[in-house]
């Protein structure tokens, strides 16, 4: 008797499951909890010393290949580390090779700059949506005009302020790439390992755990791993934003899968042993 | 032609961003999200067309994108400027590109051989060295370099060296299926197996995590929607799903009933 009762546990209609995982989600979205973020990765901790030990005025190449299917994980990364970089009077180009990523990159410059009084072409400069990322990586690495000749307003690229200096690779101090496609892999293979420039990632949380034997060799210098990694960068650069937010509901989210495994195995336990 | 022109102004006139669109914008947004989440309860109409949806306004978003972003400065402006030869360059890899278009006409199909021919050959030339020299070589020397480096190493450090040492030939005799896998080359082969599950565990928790993130994002975007501001679009949008889902539920009732009796 008390077998079959628990044999209904594993036929319970999966749609209660997805309701009672909404509600862990959306309760602290209405109420947080502020839950507090303590750890910091190694690999952020890396990504973020290295930029705030570069000189103020560095050149640092951001590219934001990301659309809004993975907006929640990455946004909140890119958000993070622009603001770091213009904390530090860094220099800042972006560009992008996803057509979906032009509206995000649109809205993080309508804000993010005027925090930190950053002028579009003087401190910073957003270039067009290109097709085809490896010709243009590989033309950057020579000329950086022969490709971007405009800045996405159409401005002429060689006259900007922000771009005095810059021709190649080897006049840029780091590449930032966010992505949640491979063009990380690109950007390691094309440009860090090819001209010796140090590059650190933001991916995925389903992808981070594929980049491991590139942090071990050192072909990344840093590494942001989904939301949690928008969190802890965050924590770091001490502007709280939307990663640090949710992580009330990651937290609970993942208590709720911890407890339905446990639950689950401890019930089949009990049936083997009944 | 001053009518033609006053029309024009009027239809920009409807894009300009007003709070009007930002509204509009949100219950568009509220509502294709909670569609797409309808799905979880059944299959529906609404469902289908917010899939539709998407796939068109992703095709129509990355369209004008590239049209505006690299046709028109890449191969329109150089060909109308042509101010030197230069210019006229842009003619040679818009032509490879065109032929692959000739795919579609069967009988002049041949052509697009040579668009891919320069794809390919070009592909190869920049993926295999960088591939061979990041991914196979470097990774090879990242496993074994630091057992070379010992004198200057923690423990812990030459603990954590010979294990991803152990753990890449363990992994590799896995799927070397030359040898017969029975007696010790059995017991390497299933160890290989055992650091394969620990990344598969790994990869695991970071795809739960990474996708309560992504759902974490449409539901503060929900949240966002739901204030007065945006007039309440996920709650009425909500309420309207609901209802459908009861009628839709009730006028279906005398179907089900034979069905299930049969």
């Amino acid at each position: 008797m008390l077998k079959e009762n628990l044999q209904k546990f594993f036929k319970i209609d999966r749609r209660w499951i997805f309701l009672l995982l909404a509600a862990m989600l959306f309760i602290p979205i209405m109420k947080p909890l502020g839950l507090p973020n303590k750890t910091i990765s190694r690999d952020v901790q890396h990504s973020f010393d290295f930029m705030d030990k570069l000189p103020a005025g560095s050149f640092v190449l951001f590219s934001l290949d990301y659309d809004p299917s993975t907006r929640p994980e990455l946004h909140p990364q890119a958000i993070a580390m622009i603001r770091h970089a213009f904390k530090k009077n860094l220099r800042v180009g972006v560009v992008t090779f996803i057509a979906g990523s032009t509206g995000l990159i649109s809205e993080i410059f309508e804000s993010v700059p005027k925090d930190y009084k950053k002028v579009n072409g003087t401190d910073y400069v957003v270039f067009p949506y290109m097709a085809n990322p490896t010709a243009v990586m590989t033309q950057m690495a020579s000329d950086i005009y022969g490709i971007y000749d405009k800045d996405e307003a159409g401005a002429d690229s060689r006259t900007l302020p922000v771009m005095q200096g810059i021709k190649s690779y080897k006049d840029m101090s780091l590449v930032v790439e966010i992505t949640g496609t491979a063009m990380l892999d690109y950007w390691v293979a094309y440009v860090g390992d090819k001209y010796h420039i140090p590059v650190i990632g933001g991916v995925t949380g389903i992808s981070q755990p594929g980049y491991g034997p590139y942090l071990q060799k050192g072909q990344l210098r840093g590494l942001l791993g989904g939301m949690k990694g928008a969190a802890e960068y965050e924590s770091l650069v001490k502007v709280p934003g939307k990663g640090t937010s949710g992580i009330d509901s990651l937290n609970l989210g993942h208590l709720l899968v911890l407890i339905l495994i446990s639950i689950s195995n401890i019930i089949l336990l009990i049936i083997k042993w009944l | 032609m001053d009518l033609l022109a006053h029309f024009w102004t009027l239809f920009c006139g409807l894009f300009v961003i007003t709070d009007a669109w930002i509204t509009a914008g949100a219950w568009l947004a509220a509502g294709l999200t909670i569609f797409l989440f309808s799905f979880l309860y059944k299959d529906n109409p609404f469902f289908k067309t917010a899939e539709h949806l998407y796939l068109g306004a992703g095709m129509g978003w990355l369209l004008q994108v590239s049209f505006y972003s690299v046709l028109v400065p890449k191969v329109w402006e150089p060909l109308m400027r042509h101010q030197d030869w230069h210019d006229w360059l842009v003619l040679v890899p818009s032509l490879l590109g065109l032929s692959l278009l000739t795919q579609f006409v069967p009988k002049i199909s041949w052509i697009s051989r040579y668009g891919f021919t320069f794809l390919m050959g070009y592909g190869a030339g920049l993926a295999i060295p960088v591939g061979l020299s990041t991914d196979f070589i470097s990774q090879i020397s990242g496993t074994v370099q630091p057992l070379s480096m010992m004198a200057s190493m923690t423990p812990l450090m030459i603990f954590n060296a010979f294990l991803v040492a152990f753990g890449v030939i363990c992994v590799l005799f896995y799927f070397f299926f030359s040898v017969e896998h029975k007696g010790h080359m059995q017991k390497v082969s299933n160890t290989g197996i055992y650091f394969l599950m620990i990344y598969f565990g790994a990869a695991f928790g970071n795809t739960v995590m990474a996708r309560f993130s992504l759902l974490y994002g449409r539901f503060d975007a929900l949240y966002t929607f739901s204030s007065a501001r945006y007039l309440y679009a996920t709650q009425y949008i909500l309420i309207g799903m609901v209802v459908y889902f009861a009628i839709h539920g009730f006028l279906t009732r005398d179907k089900k009933e034979p069905e299930a009796a049969q």
